[in-house]
């Protein structure tokens, strides 16, 4: 019984190219006895190789088996996710401004065009027209005083829904946008933990 | 017109009204601004009221385009108008990208997570100049 070890893996942990993943790199360990937990820590499981390109994914029974090869005597409990998403870093590449630059030209020149288009495509200077017929009972080409507004409003509603303005002021639930940062991150997550994981999937034709 | 024919109208009309305003309900459904608004003001017990208020909308725009109705009323009126109408197409807008999942794919393939507020602002403020420039000088060019 004193030899109980608890193990949870890290959900996603990043390395360094051709660095070695220990146990404790993946996992958080407790055991009573602190020595063990530490010797166990520094139990190498893995060489990144230049072929696993940027994901690799540690299953729990690696980590079990890495663990019971040390001490058969060991009874590991495994709590938590069943595998860690090993991300390969390669050094930070630097942003370079212009690039940058290009990109938000391209956003904001697509979206100008958009919503032209979007204008012409719901014939909204015609109800714009017909709209200020109806507050004033006047005729006129270019109802500016309704537009001008209005695209003003068009952006204040883009950045009120994003909800960057009060960013924490009026609350702190999380923006639409980081919660679809985060559904796009797990969908990918689950999709590498199936396909990525050599233990998780069983062909016919594999031995 | 028989009563017949005057019935077959109404039955017409009504069940058109009826298929476009489930329609109009779905859409704004989908598009989550009603949700929003009141995350944003922490107003969810009210949401009640904001569906009568998108109800209200539609019906009364929808009997004044028709009807034609007119209120001869001070031009400045159009001001607050057309803010609230930009403001509520602006949300639509940020929505329709939400939901084609546009941001989420653009900051992993461009690497550019840190600072996507910025190219968000591009397309804010895109879409103010595009419709500026639409109004004041495209407009003439059209005609």
């Amino acid at each position: 019984m004193e030899k109980t070890v608890f193990v949870k893996l890290r959900h996603r942990v990043q390395v360094k190219p051709e660095a070695v993943v220990t146990i404790g790199d993946v996992a958080q360990i407790i055991a009573n006895d602190l020595n063990i937990a530490e010797q166990l820590k520094a139990v190498p499981l893995y060489k990144i190789q230049p072929s696993d390109k940027n994901i690799v994914i540690i299953d729990v029974m690696k980590v079990v088996r890495a663990m019971t090869e040390r001490d058969d005597a060991l009874d590991v409990q495994v709590i938590g996710p069943a595998q860690t998403i090993v991300e390969v870093v390669e050094q930070k590449r630097r942003f370079s401004t212009a690039y940058f630059l290009l990109i938000w030209l391209l956003l904001f020149v697509g979206s100008a065009m958009a919503i032209m288009n979007f204008h012409e495509d719901v014939s909204m200077q015609e109800v714009h027209q017909h709209l200020y017929e109806m507050i004033t009972g006047k005729k006129i080409a270019k109802p500016l005083l309704l537009q001008i507004p209005y695209s003003l409003g068009l952006g204040i509603g883009m950045i009120l829904f994003f909800n960057h303005v009060f960013r924490k002021r009026i609350n702190e639930e999380p923006s639409p946008l980081e919660v679809e940062m985060f559904n796009y991150q797990q969908s990918l997550d689950q999709y590498v933990i199936l396909y990525e994981n050599k233990e998780s999937m069983r062909k016919i034709d594999d031995d | 017109m028989t009563t017949i024919e005057m019935l077959t109208v109404i039955f017409i009309g009504f069940a058109g009204g009826l298929a476009v305003g489930t329609g109009f309900v779905a859409f704004l459904v989908v598009l989550g601004i009603i949700p929003r608004l009141t995350q944003l003001t922490k107003t969810t017990e009210r949401i009640h009221a904001y569906e009568w208020s998108a109800v209200a909308g539609a019906v009364a725009g929808g009997w004044m385009s028709l009807r034609h109705t007119v209120f001869y009323i001070s031009k400045y009126w159009l001001i607050p108008l057309g803010l609230l109408h930009g403001v509520f197409i602006g949300m639509l807008a940020a929505a329709l990208t939400e939901v084609l999942n546009v941001w989420p794919i653009l900051a992993k393939r461009i690497g550019v997570a840190d600072k996507i507020v910025i190219l968000l602002m591009a397309i804010a403020f895109g879409k103010i100049v595009g419709s500026l420039f639409h109004w004041i000088y495209f407009a003439d060019y059209l005609r």
